[in-house]
């Protein structure tokens, strides 16, 4: 353009030397711009030139006063210079933000996350909502009765015999002023689970699959095996002739769902009062694979739970026909399952209340 | 229980190439669990019999020997030993160099090595009987006596075990597992238990001749309700003397101490047939023998020493004066087999097993007779008891007679009997079975079996009569166990889907939890439902409603929770002394001594029982942990699928600070309660140097609504503007007053609280309150007049209806 004006031999134009100027201020701003490193300067450098006080600004603003038959030349030539140095900066600007962190100083990345305030539920309320999921994707339904019961309840329907060593006060915790009760009037801490069974049964009737997890008491001298309250996991199908071979069914969800793989389960001969046939479940040890080890005492099978077919008085006492209906028990301690799943190895800790252990499970 | 495999060998005759693991297992799949499998050889391991040729004295040592001893080696060893009975030509145990000895017949093996002692040395170790666990075999009758196995007559060399004829296998029975089968409590019952499982042959149990005369003995059952059957044999010209080897060790490898020849046999009658004897002096006995039970004030002192108060309900063994046994139980001192005896009384009896366990129970006495007739013997099996000990009592005792014999017999037992449809057996088992395999099993059991119609008419041996066969379900344990439980395929319950599973309690429990857990990081935790009198003190609770256990873990934890509060500052308490601050939680059951009902049979009378939930924050600033504490319980609602709890001062809880507490409010009635701990009952709980807020609400009330209850409202047409007011009030001013002031503010969509501040700046009596205040618009974008005007009218109420001053403005 500069050339355009010379040849129009406008002499007066190169006095006014707003084109000198001009000339410099692109010079020079190419110059600042390829030297700024950081975006912020940039910006700065752009408020120098381009802003409303900056100095290309100014140029354009003097135009104005120049002489009538300059004033587009000028005007052209200035814009000129504000494109390029526009330009300029937007691509100075695009390789800055290429290569530049948005903040200053060095950082290291290996310093812990923040924690945040986590909460978290008690391992056997974990491992219980983990088998009731399980047990409810298979239709079952959770149920659960008060933790005082009566003796009617916690013996007398399960067809323990009158004198069953169970029913001592050494055994089972009983309410002070029903020493001279008995049944239905004689109340104690549930000392197991399966008296719930009887009360799902009476008031649902059959078929019925059901499980009823919950707190258990035993009067017993506590050690890091033993405790006074403990969890039990129960659960009970009833169905017409339904075979005990059935019943696998329900200790492998158990032990699927707990150890996360498919555990050989075997049964074999055991009593208890409320079941005819009773079982002795017993899983392969997972330590060693039935090889034999320390932990399952060098048998290969380490006994995990009870079960059985409910006994014909208990079917009875629930209100249903022994001829018609059967089915499948199974009783597990969870808080010796919990203790084998985790390792823990004193029983005492789950009613500690101490975080300590507790949090170890978040 | 512990069994003796050579002694169950003697009546039944096992397959060959049955391994003891196999056996083990197969007792334990079917029968009973084996919890032990012992090789009793194993703890003589690396013992041999050593014939001592020469005894020499040690020239340094008076109590120390040289003997020179014929191990069975090419030449005799030196062995130095401290032994009193040391002779030339004894045979006695050595434990050889090298070999691998378990001392007193336990715990891991010691490698016995060459030693000098004092100045000699000596090549292995002439063995005293407690150093390798056989002192009740071979009793010492002085200190430092070596053990003399001179009458063995073995070879120098032969193994300890071979020589002692102790090579057996001792089979551990887990008691439990046994509880229901009295019939197994005995070798003999075992090896009928195992002829049942592997097919195989059954001796029968041997028979006696005993002659049919009473002689002067005679029996009177006055409580045949507990007797159902009592025998009695006399004889004379017996002796208080050892037995010999052969049957000491019989009845001690199975775990009982030979006592003396006559006691020992009622021990291996008892051992074999599972049936317990008891031996009289008959010379202490006068008249006729009576069972009857115990008249009041009357006194028996036992064998082991014991001297009981009788009471009208123990069965005794009694003779025209006075008590001389517990029946079933133990024996008297003063009229048992005694050093002088010469003539004596046999008894086996059959009690029945109630009267013997209350008993053993009252005097808390357990001896091997009563566990075994607590388990409900037959009375049949008397029979063979009585045979194989008059037998016994024969061969040890040639010289010996039978002057008298009585068997009262009042109460037969019948055998059960039991109608099993085969049809049953095949549905339950998921199986189908021929009568000839049902038979079968049947009858390798001892049951015998009539078909008729497709109906087994099945009658079970006296043996399994005494209540553990009665119903067909009883038989089909039978059946199925001996068919072997691996045996049948799993199949899977068919799934029927009638309805959805839709249970809002259980799940309303659930999300509680869970909303606590992981919205509002608490940790759960659980407490003993019995309460420490300290905490219910510190909890100001009164005991007057509460229910009490009649024999608690501790005189101090008698009382069952009526609140969570108790354990909450316990549990506080606990972690105090590693946390500074922390949140906890539990939901759980509380009990209540009153509002008796009945949830299902109406003679059932239940008390008040209510799921409570109590939480704790523990922290610094009280002010603070109010705030959090009631956050959690204003935001529940939502994660829980409730209606809204509400918050008011009613009645304030014993156990909380004057300034910071509220009622719970749910459906305008009031549920719990949430406070600071009030600084005595934090001292009466030991809580110190820490503030803590709890609350506790009654869940149980708590309905759970039908479906997730979320609000929308449809989002600003045109933007909404925030701004920060802080104002200065009096202290009495509460911030329910200013939202509810600046809430009717024109344009006004929300006023949140930010902060307060108490100090120098706000001045004496008077806090700065900051708060955020959103408005927005129907109508259109809002101008800076617009925001202005408003913010100056929201200054104007605040000061105007308040007395609020905002400074800076
Ligand atoms: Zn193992």
């Amino acid at each position: 353009m500069f050339e355009e004006i010379k040849e129009h031999g406008m002499e007066k134009l190169a006095e006014s030397g707003l084109l000198e100027r001009l000339e410099k201020l692109k010079k020079a701003g190419m110059e600042k711009i390829s030297e700024t490193s950081l975006p912020h300067d940039l910006q700065t450098v752009r408020a120098n030139l381009l802003g409303r006080k900056g100095e290309v600004t100014e140029v354009l603003k003097s135009v104005g006063q120049a002489a009538p038959e300059l004033r587009k030349v000028l005007g052209q030539a200035a814009n000129e210079v504000k494109d390029i140095l526009s330009q300029a900066i937007e691509q100075r600007n695009e390789e800055l933000i290429n290569s530049t962190s948005s903040f200053e100083g060095a950082a290291d990345i290996t310093l812990p996350g923040t924690d945040f305030t986590a909460g978290g539920l008690h391992p056997i309320t974990q491992m219980c909502y983990d088998l009731n999921d399980a047990f409810r994707s298979l239709g079952f339904e959770v149920f659960s009765e008060p933790e005082i019961t009566s003796e009617l309840y916690a013996f007398d329907n399960l067809n323990f015999a009158p004198e069953h060593p169970a029913r001592e006060s050494m055994d089972t915790y009983w309410l002070k002023g029903h020493d001279e009760e008995r049944g239905a009037k004689r109340l104690c801490l549930r000392p197991h689970l399966t008296g719930a069974s009887v009360r799902y049964l009476q008031k649902h009737g059959a078929p019925a699959r059901f499980v009823y997890p919950g707190r258990v008491f035993r009067n017993e001298t506590t050690d890091a095996r033993h405790e006074r309250a403990f969890f039990q996991y129960e659960a009970l199908i009833v169905d017409k002739d339904f075979s005990f071979a059935s019943g696998k069914v329900l200790v492998k969800t158990i032990l699927d769902k707990i150890f996360g793989t498919d555990v050989e389960v075997r049964m074999r001969v055991g009593f208890f009062p409320f079941v005819e046939p009773g079982f002795e479940i017993d899983m392969r040890c997972l330590v060693c694979g039935g090889e034999g080890c320390k932990v399952c005492k060098h048998v290969g099978w380490i006994e995990v739970m009870p079960g059985g077919t409910p006994h014909p008085n208990v079917l009875r006492a629930a209100g249903l026909d022994p001829a018609v209906w059967s089915g499948f028990y199974i009783n597990i301690g969870l808080d010796r399952l919990v203790m084998m799943r985790y390792g823990v190895d004193d029983v005492r800790l789950f009613h500690s209340a101490d975080l300590r252990f507790l949090n170890q499970f978040k | 229980m512990k069994l003796s495999l050579n002694w169950i060998k003697k009546y039944v005759d096992l397959p060959e190439d049955l391994t003891m693991e196999k056996l083990a297992y197969d007792l334990t799949m079917c029968t009973v669990e084996v919890e032990e499998v012992t090789d009793l050889s194993e703890s003589l391991g690396g013992l041999a019999v050593g014939k001592i040729i020469t005894v020499e004295p040690h020239p340094d040592a008076d109590k120390l020997r040289i003997c020179t001893v014929d191990v069975g080696d090419m030449v005799p060893s030196t062995i130095v030993c401290g032994g009193i009975n040391l002779a030339p030509g004894q045979l006695t145990i050595v434990g050889k160099p090298g070999a691998m000895v378990r001392w007193h017949g336990a715990g891991d093996p010691v490698e016995i090595k060459p030693a000098k002692l004092r100045g000699v040395m000596s090549y292995g170790m002439i063995c005293s009987s407690g150093e390798i666990g056989l002192e009740e075999l071979f009793p010492v009758s002085r200190e430092a006596e070596i053990m003399d196995i001179t009458e063995f007559a073995a070879e120098p060399g032969s193994s300890a075990a071979d020589a002692l004829g102790l090579n057996d296998i001792i089979l551990e029975i887990d008691n439990k597992s046994l509880t229901n089968r009295p019939d197994l409590w005995g070798h003999y019952g075992m090896a009928r238990e195992l002829a049942a499982i592997y097919g195989c042959r059954l001796m029968p149990l041997e028979k006696a001749s005993i002659p049919e005369y009473s002689g002067d003995l005679s029996v009177v059952i006055e409580a045949p309700d507990r007797c159902p059957r009592y025998a009695a044999v006399t004889f004379k010209n017996i002796k208080n003397i050892p037995s010999p080897f052969e049957l000491k060790s019989m009845i001690w490898r199975v775990g009982m101490r030979p006592i003396n020849l006559p006691v020992d046999i009622t021990n291996y009658v008892m051992l074999a047939t599972g049936q317990p004897t008891h031996g009289f002096d008959k010379n202490h006995i006068k008249g006729s023998i009576h069972i009857r039970t115990a008249r009041e004030d009357e006194k028996l002192e036992l064998l082991d020493g014991e001297i009981l108060d009788l009471t009208v309900s123990d069965l005794v063994i009694a003779d025209e004066k006075s008590p001389v046994a517990l029946a079933g139980i133990m024996g008297g001192k003063l009229d048992s087999i005694l050093d002088d005896t010469e003539e004596i009384i046999l008894e086996v009896a059959n009690f029945t097993a109630m009267g013997v366990r209350r008993t053993a129970q009252r005097f808390d006495i357990r001896t091997e007779a009563s566990s075994r007739f607590e388990k409900s013997i037959e009375p049949q099996r008397v029979d063979g008891a009585l045979a194989v000990a008059v037998n016994m009592f024969k061969e040890y005792f040639p010289e010996s007679e039978i002057t008298g014999f009585a068997d009262e017999y009042p109460l037969p037992l019948k055998n059960s009997e039991v109608e099993v449809p085969l049809s049953f057996l095949s549905r339950r088992l998921g199986k189908d079975l021929t009568a000839e395999e049902v038979i079968m099993i049947l009858d390798n059991l001892g049951f015998k079996t009539a078909v008729k119609e497709g109906i087994l008419h099945v009658t079970a041996p006296s043996w399994r009569s005494t209540g553990d066969i009665s119903l067909p379900d009883d038989i089909l344990e039978e059946v199925a166990r001996l068919m072997g439980y691996e045996n049948f395929d799993l199949i899977p319950p068919a799934v029927i889907l009638e309805k959805p599973i839709n249970q809002r309690t259980v799940e309303m429990e659930r999300s509680i939890r869970e909303y606590l857990a992981f919205r509002c990081g608490m940790q759960e935790i659980f407490t003993y439902p019995w309460t420490e009198d300290e905490y219910i003190e510190a909890s100001c609770l009164d005991t007057k409603e509460m229910l009490s256990l009649s024999t608690p873990p501790s005189p101090e934890e008698s009382r069952l929770r009526s609140s969570l509060i108790p354990g909450m500052m316990k549990g506080v308490f606990t972690n105090l002394r590693y946390f500074d601050s922390f949140r906890i939680f539990e939901l759980t059951q509380v009990f209540a001594d009153k509002n008796y009902h009945s949830i299902n049979d109406p003679a059932e009378k239940l008390p008040e029982m209510a799921r409570h939930l109590a939480g704790a924050f523990v922290g610094t600033d009280p002010r603070l942990l109010f705030r959090q504490a009631k956050g959690v319980l204003e935001h529940m609602h939502r994660a829980v699928h409730m209606e809204a709890l509400g918050f008011e001062q009613m009645t304030k809880p014993q156990w909380a600070d004057d300034k910071l507490w509220l009622n719970v409010m749910y459906d305008e009635k009031p549920i719990g309660s949430i406070g600071l701990i009030s600084l005595k009952s934090a001292r009466r709980a030991g809580i110190k140097r820490s503030m803590t807020v709890l609350f506790e609400i009654d869940v149980e009330i708590l309905h759970p609504l039908a479906s997730r209850q979320n609000r929308y409202t449809r989002l600003p047409e045109y933007p909404c503007v925030d701004f920060d007011l802080s104002v200065v009030f009096d202290e009495k001013v509460t911030w329910a007053e200013i939202y509810e002031t600046a809430s009717k503010v024109e344009l006004v969509r929300e006023v949140r609280f930010i902060d307060e501040y108490r100090g120098q700046q706000a001045g004496e009596g008077k806090k700065s309150v900051s708060f955020r205040i959103r408005i927005c618009s129907d109508e259109g974008t809002l101008n800076s007049e617009k925001i202005e005007m408003i913010t100056r009218q929201m200054i104007k109420k605040m000061s105007k209806k308040l007395g609020g001053d905002v400074r800076g403005a």
